[in-house]
């Protein structure tokens, strides 16, 4: 008992600093809005084209595919605007084209063509479906009711995706005709307890199989984790607060890293 | 006009390096991968080209990149040896990847990349353990 309020304790004692850098780095920015939380803006080439910049949500998307088959087999890089996406790539059926083609179906709706031709009119109201910020456009999808029949997560979208696929609420698709290479189901490496630095953190469990369930194992290695010998690198908070490392997805779109006890999950002994 | 040129050259590189990319393989690696699973009606799914035309040269670097990267899944599982000839077949694969037009090319090449970088970790872990 009085270990666990050790725990308790030292888990928040070392939050803190992690809290306050993360505040520093991010200026004074607010906690995003469950319906904002994996929000990106690409605007490398949108204001160029005269078109306002792309105000991408994470949240419907990555309930309906994995991360892998967008930031790997699609391409799309890792980084807001690092992939540099142009409306002839998306035209050409790259890109967000690959699945918004205008032919594709999913949930027995055509998914809309982007970038494509049409009437004026038409163009400039499927632009705005993505072409959105400050552009006052009422999204298809309603974040709410979509979400209302998920299990709770206690921050980000509000909503334990993990639970959710686990429960079979979601169903990501990993695999895209045409565009997926075709490939034998992954057999994933054990888990592994990685130490914490402070005496009396619980242990990190890194689950392998919940990661490459959605990820595979290209998209985090070696470009993410490229360290080839275990403990070879020591992992700081500060470094993944500022979006290294676990940072890369779980400051911008996985679980948050504020909700401390999903890695540091191993009791204390 | 000199877009077609060099559209054309483009594919003339990618011909000549596809072709000798295959002509190096064993006979089972240039077996088309397996089927996928029924989807809908695909993206970028083209007719097989006519043989010898630079588009069917196209096809080849598709098909040898797919194989090449159809083993990611299975990295921990391959032998140190296997893994080498991978990364030397994705090394092998670069020009033609990189003759290929501007989207293809950045989305290919960067396709190949984490391939081959997996790959190379995998081998360099096994070392550094």
């Amino acid at each position: 008992m009085k270990r666990l309020g050790i725990a308790t304790v030292a888990v928040l004692v070392l939050s803190l600093p992690a809290l306050a850098h993360a505040e520093q780095t991010s200026g004074k920015k607010r906690r995003p809005l469950p319906p904002e939380f994996g929000r990106v803006v690409l605007d490398a080439e949108s204001k160029k084209a005269g078109v306002p910049p792309v105000v991408f949500d994470h949240w419907l998307h990555r309930s309906k595919y994995t991360c892998r088959l967008c930031h790997v087999d699609i391409g799309f890089a890792m980084t807001a605007n690092g992939t540099k996406v142009k409306a002839a790539d998306n035209a050409a059926g790259f890109y967000c084209g690959a699945c918004h083609d205008g032919k594709r179906v999913t949930d027995g709706r055509k998914i809309f063509d982007s970038c494509g031709k049409g009437s004026p009119q038409e163009v400039r109201g499927t632009c705005l479906r993505c072409h959105s910020q400050g552009k006052n456009v009422v999204p298809q999808v309603d974040f709410v009711a979509f979400t209302k029949g998920l299990p709770k997560g206690r921050l980000g979208n509000g909503v334990d995706w993990e639970l959710a696929e686990e429960k079979g609420l979601i169903k990501p698709i990993d695999f895209l005709e045409g565009v997926s290479v075709p490939r034998k189901s992954l057999t994933a490496q054990k888990d592994f307890a990685l130490s914490p630095k402070l005496e009396g953190m619980p242990e990190i469990i890194f689950s392998h199989s919940k990661h490459t369930v959605w990820n595979g194992c290209e998209l985090c290695h070696p470009e993410i984790f490229g360290a080839v010998k275990k403990g070879s690198v020591k992992y700081t908070m500060s470094e993944i607060f500022d979006g290294k490392y676990c940072g890369v997805c779980h400051v911008t779109v996985a679980f948050p890293m504020q909700d401390c006890q999903r890695c540091h999950a191993k009791p204390v002994k | 006009m000199r877009r077609t040129g060099r559209t054309f050259l483009g594919a003339a590189v990618a011909a000549g390096l596809a072709a000798a990319l295959l002509a190096g393989r064993p006979a089972a690696a240039q077996a088309p991968a397996k089927a996928p699973p029924p989807s809908p009606a695909p993206a970028r799914a083209k007719e097989p080209s006519p043989a010898g035309s630079p588009a069917a040269a196209k096809d080849a670097w598709k098909r040898e990149f797919e194989d090449v990267c159809a083993k990611t899944q299975d990295a921990m599982s391959l032998t140190s040896e296997e893994l080498r000839a991978l990364v030397a077949r994705c090394d092998k694969l670069k020009p033609a990847v990189d003759a290929l037009d501007e989207t293809e090319r950045k989305v290919a090449s960067r396709r190949l990349r984490e391939c081959r970088n997996l790959y190379q970790f995998v081998l360099e872990s096994r070392d550094g353990r």
